[in-house]
């Protein structure tokens, strides 16, 4: 036995910096935590699952900030995971979210007939997901970190057993998401295999330059973006949203819209950005066509619907339209201005106030749903009349969506047309003015919730005022005050400013 | 690495080789089954005073060859809700992952001294083994994952309801006991330092002390004994073919020589079963050598080894009742795997103390406290989701509600 | 020599066992066919000399996942093939046909071009170079650089494991009331106690 020991080479543990690590590690405790605790506790103490897994969120928020302040960039483990300034942008973009997620999934998950502590639970986990994504830098980690944050949601999007709808949501999201995962399976492998190396500053090295990319690479490419463009929801891989935010848990249809979300525009950036940057002849087409219908089919569906999660959900896809665009013309940006790497403070930024304005959105309509036990879009008639608050509060996130100063979302769109505009191709004139058809046409839907609530009678006659349970009602007003702060300050476009990457190839 | 008679390229030498040796493997294993059946029986008649088979041949030796010949000529039926092709492929795979897990079984070689367990033969040197992969150990476990399905389909493409019952039993005890023997496995493996067989058992020549079932500290050598009887479906887990329940469980079906080669498999199951722990946790062919060739006692000890397994299987069946299916779980789920992994992970504690310089003494304590309040906390956790389940638990059918109301259960 | 051989007959094996998935009319047909397809594949490897995988194939897609899949169309009794022949959308059977081969002609041009693009640098026929088998290297790879991956993946499985069971348990306290005749709008299970 001992002569073969010792023929080998000692082995060497790899070092591990654990202040790196700090966020993933508090928030795995608190997962375990919140695991056993369901455990031990009968029904009477599952409540304080929900309250370990916000203080967890809120802790694990505390060494983003650390870092933040020590400012250093990490990489790790040969630079497949790296510790930035937009690793730690995004993260707490994703604590924050999931934090309110959890504020409005209290009330709605211990009064429905829920799992209660596996809920909490499988939030966490996608969270931590979330957290991984936005360090991964190598295909194996993105994969991972990708699995980690769907394979929970796709449980919570069912998370209503017996609700025909429920099932319906999460097994056409499972479904599709699984396929969109074997596709960019598929890409991975070819980049890993033309490239020779999974991680992305070494695959940006070796991709960059060269006269016409080989078709091996286009292909690679194309499936990788397909992969994500299904976890955008991106038309024409959208199919799964109306139904999915439909049939899921109202929390959970508002943290898959936004944190979700915004989780594969965090991977599609370290892509395209960090990986294929050299390529954006492959990419650019392909982004422009995708913002381009994006939010132009997005928007004209989202028209015609009567139920507000369904019209919040074409929403959301149509927004993704336009966290799309400035990938398009990253490529066409002169070095002068910032080059193809100025594309990303637009959509840092736009996926900053987006996760305000749609997490307050949906809060207000799970304030109402309480007492109108409805989705649809004329339950909010004369909702001014007897909830004048939320009814305001309502119309600033509607607004907001629909981009209107001074609200959040007008700076949004502006960094994004500011973005098409440096670029000053005919190409992204030409997006330019079809994402401003869109806006004008956003805005039909948008003001059509504002005048059921502000000039429509009120359906039923019942006016008895909302009682909002303390939870939501601070939800709400954390959306609130970071639509407005948003709007009034510079404070997202500088956090926009801030995410960039610490290593490129 | 690997067996050196490939070290030269390959002629029609080494061809030559390779067939005999999987010609003697292949006579081995089907002489031992012929054997293996007249043992058992005469064995457990022994053990229930009677006499056994004594009619054909001296002492009934040719009883099972009596046996083999009747089945042959017997009518092979098949039912006609079967499916043909599956009810007809399934018999063959079920003998096949059967004799190729014994190719990996080293049957012979001297390992002591400077000997490494090679034997020259025509200008060759080659291991006393059919196949030395270099992952030979997952090699077993892969032709064990295997196995499940020649019974899974036989049940399933008789068409019929007892059948189904059994298969369906027979592949769920052998996917749950085949974490429990991995684990252990891996324990063998972690000392070892290699997946091949052949290093496997030059790593335990010397003394009875250097045998992996003393290295390992017993617990994997029963935990993986348990969990090979449960994989070979042989009594007490033999819940597969509960007559009083299921009839004749996945074989039901069956007749004539396609019945016969079900019975072939198991048989030969448990031959190649007790070879691989022979050769896992008791050194192999290795003991020693006080009198003539070494080679020759390899081989004496090799049969003895394999002999008092094969002893030990029907012993346990004449023994023992059968465990209910529940029972069964519990002992996988609940014991078994989390005895095995716990007594891993204080094996890797252990070797890593080692390389780092630990004081072994302080690693077993430390690691012991560790491994009993692990325990002590999974105990706590079956017994809370015992005490909730029993609080949810469905009333049954015949207990009124009041009763259950009232508390009285 | 050899290796061709065993190239030809493995890939004809995993060819047939693929078409047989998607053509076999039962899915316990079409289960037999996919492990075809897989010790195929086991075999592919066996001839690269990554041995490892071939046996890992084998243990977890043949001996589980295979497994997995008998055991749920067993249970289910899903024996004969349903009937597809009803469309909800019209159109889809010609829109899927064309998306086939356009994928095909993509990865046929793929075939043909990549000869120029990928030297085969690192993916040789034979064990990688350096001291130690290729498992060693493959362990030392998996808990060196891709340590992190590796530990978040076990994260993937206890959220498998939650989630099976959460998929799985039936809420037993609303069952036993319905039953007593309390019904569906009585106590639920969380708001009895708040």
């Amino acid at each position: 036995m001992l002569h073969l020991l010792a023929q080998a080479e000692p082995f060497r543990s790899p070092t591990v910096d654990f202040h790196a690590f700090a966020p993933e590690i508090v928030l795995s405790v608190s997962i375990v935590v919140v695991l056993l605790v369901d455990l031990v506790f009968d029904e009477r103490g599952k409540w304080a699952t929900s309250s370990i897994a916000g203080i967890g969120l809120l802790a694990a928020l505390v060494p983003v900030l650390t870092l933040a302040v020590d400012g250093a960039d990490r990489s790790l483990f040969d630079g497949a995971y790296v510790v930035d300034n937009f690793a730690l942008v995004m993260k707490a973009l994703f604590l924050l979210s999931g934090y309110v997620t959890i504020l409005i999934s209290a009330r709605y998950i211990a009064e429905g007939d829920y799992y209660e502590g596996e809920y909490y639970f499988m939030l966490l986990c996608s969270l931590l997901g979330m957290l991984v994504m936005g360090s991964a830098r190598d295909l194996i980690s993105i994969f991972v970190a990708l699995e980690l944050l769907s394979i929970p949601a796709y449980l919570l999007a069912g998370w209503r057993k017996r609700d025909l709808r429920g099932n319906e949501a999460s097994l056409k999201y499972y479904l599709l998401g699984v396929f969109a995962a074997a596709v960019m399976l598929y890409g991975m492998s070819l980049i890993f295999g033309v490239t020779g190396s999974t991680i992305l500053t070494e695959i940006g090295a070796a991709l960059d330059g060269g006269e016409a990319p080989a078709p091996i690479v286009v292909v690679g490419i194309l499936f990788i973006v397909i992969g994500f463009a299904f976890k955008v929801s991106a038309v024409p891989f959208h199919t799964w949203a109306p139904d999915t935010y439909e049939g899921a848990p109202t929390p959970i249809t508002a943290y898959l819209s936004v944190a979700s979300k915004a989780a594969g525009f965090v991977a599609l950036l370290q892509l395209v950005f960090i990986g294929f940057l050299g390529r954006s002849d492959v990419w650019g087409p392909l982004f422009w066509v995708l913002a381009a219908i994006t939010m132009t089919v997005g928007n004209l569906i989202a028209l015609r619907q009567t139920n507000i999660v369904r019209m919040l959900a074409y929403s959301s896809v149509a927004q993704a339209g336009f966290m799309l665009a400035p990938f398009a013309v990253a490529g066409d940006i002169d070095v002068d201005r910032g080059g193809p790497l100025a594309a990303i403070p637009p959509v840092v930024t736009y996926l900053l106030i987006y996760a305000a304005m749609n997490l307050g959105a949906f809060a207000v309509v799970m304030v109402v749903a309480r007492k109108t036990r409805s989705g649809e879009l004329s339950s909010y008639g004369g909702l001014f009349e007897y909830a004048p608050g939320l009814a305001v509060l309502m119309t600033v996130f509607i607004f907001a969506l629909a981009g209107i100063p001074p609200l959040g979302g007008w700076l949004a769109k502006f960094v994004v047309f500011r973005a098409l505009l440096d670029a000053g191709t005919p190409a992204a004139i030409v997006l330019a003015v079809i994402a401003a058809v869109n806006s004008v046409i956003s805005l039909f839907y948008y003001a059509s919730v504002a005048r059921e609530m502000w000039m429509r009678p009120v359906p039923d006659g019942d006016r008895a005022p909302i009682r909002i349970p303390a939870s939501l009602g601070s939800a709400l007003a954390l959306a609130a005050a970071f639509t407005l702060l948003f709007g009034v300050s510079n404070v997202a476009t500088r956090f926009g400013d801030l995410a960039i990457f610490g290593f490129l190839p | 690495m690997g067996d050196p008679v490939f070290n030269g390229g390959l002629d029609l030498g080494v061809l030559g080789i390779v067939a005999v040796k999987a010609l003697i493997g292949f006579t081995f294993v089907m002489v031992g089954v012929i054997f293996m059946i007249w043992f058992e029986r005469k064995i457990i008649a022994d053990m229930q005073s009677r006499v056994g088979p004594d009619r054909a041949g001296k002492w009934g030796l040719l009883q099972t060859l009596a046996d083999g010949i009747k089945l042959i000529f017997k009518e092979d039926l098949s039912p006609d809700r079967s499916d043909r092709l599956v009810y007809r492929l399934a018999p063959y795979l079920s003998v096949a992952p059967a004799f190729l897990t014994f190719t990996i079984v080293p049957i012979g070689g001297v390992f002591r001294g400077d000997d490494d367990g090679t034997l020259r033969v025509l200008g060759n040197d080659t291991f006393l083994q059919v196949a030395d992969p270099p992952v030979g150990v997952l090699f077993l476990l892969a032709m064990s994952a295997v196995a499940v399905y020649g019974i899974m389909l036989a049940g399933w493409s008789s068409g019929s309801k007892y059948p189904l019952l059994g298969s369906v039993r027979a592949s769920a005890s052998m996917v749950s006991y085949e974490a429990a023997l991995g684990l252990s496995v891996v324990a063998v493996v972690l000392l070892s330092g290699s997946l091949s067989t052949h290093e496997i058992v030059s790593s335990q020549a010397g003394s009875v002390l250097d045998w992996n079932i003393v290295r390992t500290g017993f617990v994997p050598f029963v935990v993986f004994l348990i969990a090979a009887t449960a994989e070979l479906n042989r009594p007490p887990f033999d819940l597969v073919e509960a007559e009083q329940e299921i009839v004749g469980g996945f074989h039901t079906e069956y007749s004539s020589i396609r019945f016969g080669m079900f019975f072939l498999a198991e048989f030969m199951n448990t031959i190649t079963m007790s070879a691989i722990m022979v050769t896992l946790f008791l050194g192999g062919p290795d003991g020693p050598a006080p009198i003539g060739p070494p080679l020759l006692w390899s081989f004496f000890w090799f049969t003895i080894k394999l002999l008092a397994f094969l002893f030990l299987f029907v012993w346990l069946r004449a023994a023992l009742p059968r465990f209910r299916y529940d029972q069964l779980m519990d002992l996988g789920w609940k014991q078994l795997i989390p005895l095995s992994l716990g007594w891993l992970l204080l094996l890797g504690a252990i070797q890593i103390g080692r390389d780092e310089g630990w004081n072994v003494v302080v690693v077993v304590l430390v690691g012991f406290g560790i491994a009993v309040v692990a325990a002590g906390g999974l105990l706590g956790a079956i017994r809370v989701a015992d005490r909730r389940r029993d609080a949810f638990a469905e009333p049954l059918p015949n207990e009124s509600a009041e009763l259950t109301d009232a508390g009285v259960r | 020599m050899v290796d061709t051989i065993v190239f030809v007959l493995a890939a004809l094996v995993i060819l047939s066992g693929a078409l047989g998935v998607i053509l076999a009319r039962n899915p316990v047909h079409s289960a037999l066919m996919l492990i075809m397809t897989l010790f195929g594949v086991a075999v592919v490897f066996v001839a690269q000399e990554a041995h490892f995988l071939a046996a890992v194939q084998v243990i977890v897609y043949a001996g589980a996942i295979v497994v997995l899949f008998l055991f749920v169309i067993m249970l289910l009794g899903v024996d004969q093939a349903d009937s597809i022949e009803t469309e909800p959308i019209g159109g889809q059977r010609p829109a899927a046909g064309v998306v086939a081969l356009a994928s095909v002609g993509l990865l046929v041009l793929l075939a043909v071009r990549a000869v120029q693009v990928s030297s085969g640098a690192r993916s040789t026929s034979s064990a990688l170079d350096g001291e130690g088998t290729n498992l060693e290297k493959l362990a030392r790879v998996l808990f060196t650089d891709y340590l992190f991956a590796f530990e978040a993946t076990s994260a993937l499985l206890v959220i498998a494991v939650v989630g099976a069971v959460v998929l799985a348990r039936k809420p037993a306290a609303e069952d036993v009331q319905d039953r007593k005749g309390v019904g569906a709008l009585g106590r639920t299970r969380s708001g009895s106690g708040r």
